[in-house]
C-alpha cells in the first residue's frame, strides 16, 4: 500500500541508530493536521480567484470546490458542509443564478468528501481523484436537473468537462495544498 | 478501527446524513423560493454588498492595466479619433441642414396637429463590471445600482440602439439581460412601413427573433427595427435589430424573421441606462426574471 510522506523520517535515519528503525505499524494517526490559518487563506484565495472573468469559459474547472472538497476529506472539523454552502450561496450569488444552485453542488460534494473519508485515505492523489469523479459528476449533475426542473432549460454538456477537469487538478490540490506539512516533515526529517 | 470512528462520529455532533439532509433542504428550498417568487431578493442583495468590495478588488488590476493602456495610446488614439471626427463632421454638416429642415417642418406639423412634445429621458452612464458566468442566460452587470437610481425593467442603450434591459438591481451594481436573452422582449416596429411587431431573444444565439408572422407580412430582409414606444417601458425610435431573413412555415401557416441587434455589447464598456418610469418594480422584476411564464 501507498505510504504517506510522514514515515520518511524514520526510513532515512536507518543506518544510524537500530532504534529509529523501528516503524509504527499504522502510521495515519500521527498524521499532521493543517494550520487552521493556511486551510483558510487558501479557500479565501481561491474563492477571490473565482471572481474573475476566466470562469466564463463554461467547461473550466470549478477551483472553489477543489480546494473545499479537499479540505472537507483531509481537515473535516475545520471545513464542513456548512463551509460548503455557504460559499456555494456566494457564487450563486456573483453569478447571478438562481439562490441554491452551487450551494447545492458544494454540499452534495462535500457530503461525498466526507462519506468516502475512511477509504480515500488511504489512497494517494491519483486513486482518490479516480473516486471523486462520480462524487463530482453526480453532484453536478443533480444541480442542472434541478434547473431544468424549475427554468425549463438544460445547459450544454460542457460541465461533465469542467468536472473531468476539476478531477484532473486533484493530485496538483494534495501536491500544493499539503506543501506545508511535506516541509515540515522535511525539517524533522533533517534534525532526527 | 471501525468502532472508534463511530465514537468519534458521535462525539462531533449531528451525522453526516442528517447534515446533507439539512443543506439539501435548505438548498432545494432557495432554489424553489427564487425561482417562483421575489422574496429572497433582500438576501441576495446582502450578500451582493458583501460580495461588491471583493469584486472591485480582484478586478483592480484589470481596471489598472486598461487604464495605463488607454493612457499611453492616448496620443495614436486621439489622432485617429480626430480624422474619424472630421470626417464625421463633413457628412453631418449635409445631414444637420436638412434635419434642420425637417425639424422646423416637424414642429410646425405638431402645432397643427396638437401633439405634445417629446421628452428627453434622463440617463445614467454605466460601466461593465463582469459579465455573470451563467450557461443559461445573456446578462452584463454594471458597476451603478438602486444608488444611483438604475431600476429592474430600465432599458439599456449604445451608440447603435438598445442593447438590453435591467432585470436586477443591488444597491451598488445592476444585472441588465441583453436583447438576445430568450426572457428579453421589446415591442418594435419596421421602419420602412411602420407594423408594429414584437420582438424576442433568438433560440439562434446572438439573434433577435420576430415569432408569429403571418404568411403574406411585409417584412424583408434589411428592414430595420426601432423601438415603438408602446408598452412604455422602451422609449420610441431606438434602433433595435435589422432583418437578415424571414422564414416562412407552410406547416403551421406562420412566419419568422431572424435579425441581427443594431448594438454591441459585446465591444464596449460603457452604456447608458435610460431612467424611464418604472411604476411598479415589484411586478416589473418578478415578469422580467422568470420570462413570460410568470405573466400568465
Amino acid at each position: 500500500m501507498d505510504r504517506k510522506p510522514t514515515n520518511s523520517g524514520p526510513m532515512s535515519s536507518l543506518g544510524r541508530s537500530s532504534l529509529s528503525a523501528l516503524q509504527p505499524i499504522d502510521t495515519s494517526p500521527f498524521k499532521r493536521p493543517s494550520g487552521l490559518l493556511f486551510i483558510w487563506v487558501s479557500v479565501l484565495l481561491v474563492w477571490l480567484i473565482s471572481l474573475l472573468p476566466w470562469r466564463l469559459w463554461q467547461p473550466a474547472p470549478d477551483l472553489l470546490l477543489l480546494v473545499l472538497a479537499f479540505w472537507c476529506l483531509h481537515e473535516p472539523q475545520r471545513i464542513t458542509m456548512l463551509t460548503a454552502f455557504f460559499f456555494g450561496l456566494l457564487m450563486d450569488v456573483h453569478d447571478g443564478g438562481l439562490l441554491g444552485e452551487q450551494a447545492l453542488t458544494y454540499t452534495l460534494v462535500a457530503y461525498g468528501a466526507v462519506v468516502l473519508r475512511r477509504r480515500l485515505l488511504r489512497f494517494n492523489a491519483v486513486i482518490q481523484a479516480l473516486h471523486l469523479l462520480p462524487v463530482f459528476v453526480l453532484a453536478e449533475a443533480a444541480t442542472r436537473v434541478m434547473h431544468a426542473w424549475l427554468a425549463g432549460e438544460w445547459a450544454d454538456w460542457d460541465w461533465l468537462w469542467s468536472a473531468l477537469f476539476t478531477v484532473a487538478l486533484w493530485p496538483l490540490a494534495e501536491i500544493l495544498l499539503h506543501l506545508p506539512q511535506r516541509r515540515l516533515d522535511e525539517t524533522d526529517a533533517g534534525s532526527a | 478501527m471501525q468502532e472508534t470512528g463511530t465514537i468519534r462520529l458521535f462525539k462531533r455532533g449531528p451525522t453526516a446524513e442528517l447534515r446533507l439532509f439539512v443543506f439539501v433542504l435548505l438548498a432545494l428550498t432557495l432554489l424553489v423560493v427564487d425561482a417562483r417568487w421575489t422574496v429572497l431578493d433582500p438576501a441576495r442583495q446582502a450578500i451582493s454588498v458583501v460580495l461588491y468590495p471583493f469584486q472591485r478588488i480582484m478586478l483592480a488590476p484589470r481596471d489598472l492595466v486598461e487604464h495605463i493602456d488607454n493612457w499611453t495610446d492616448a496620443a495614436a488614439l486621439a489622432r485617429s479619433e480626430k480624422e474619424a471626427l472630421q470626417r464625421q463632421r463633413i457628412e453631418l454638416a449635409q445631414i444637420s441642414t436638412h434635419a434642420a429642415q425637417l425639424a422646423t417642418e416637424n414642429v410646425q406639423l405638431r402645432r397643427l396637429l396638437n401633439v405634445a412634445d417629446t421628452v428627453t429621458q434622463p440617463s445614467v452612464a454605466v460601466e461593465v463590471l463582469y459579465e455573470p458566468p451563467n450557461a443559461f442566460s445573456h446578462h452584463l452587470v454594471f458597476n451603478k445600482g438602486s444608488a444611483s437610481g438604475i431600476r429592474p425593467g430600465m432599458p439599456v442603450i449604445d451608440e447603435g440602439g438598445v442593447v438590453g434591459q435591467i432585470v436586477r438591481v443591488t444597491p451598488f451594481t445592476s444585472e441588465a439581460a441583453l436583447l438576445t436573452d430568450d426572457k428579453v422582449s421589446i415591442p418594435v416596429q419596421v421602419l420602412r412601413n411602420g407594423l408594429r411587431l414584437i420582438a424576442f431573444g433568438g433560440n439562434v444565439s446572438g439573434k433577435v427573433e420576430v415569432r408569429y408572422l403571418t404568411a403574406n407580412v411585409d417584412l424583408v430582409p434589411g428592414d430595420t427595427l426601432v423601438t415603438s414606444g408602446i408598452g412604455g417601458l422602451f422609449p420610441a425610435g431606438l434602433s433595435v435589430a435589422q432583418v437578415d431573413r424571414v422564414e416562412r412555415d407552410a406547416a403551421t401557416g406562420f412566419a419568422l424573421a431572424v435579425a441581427t441587434p443594431l448594438s454591441h455589447p459585446e465591444r464596449h464598456r460603457h452604456f447608458l441606462v435610460l431612467r424611464v418610469d418604472v411604476s411598479t418594480p415589484e411586478h416589473t422584476q418578478e415578469a422580467l426574471l422568470h420570462g413570460s411564464q410568470a405573466n400568465e
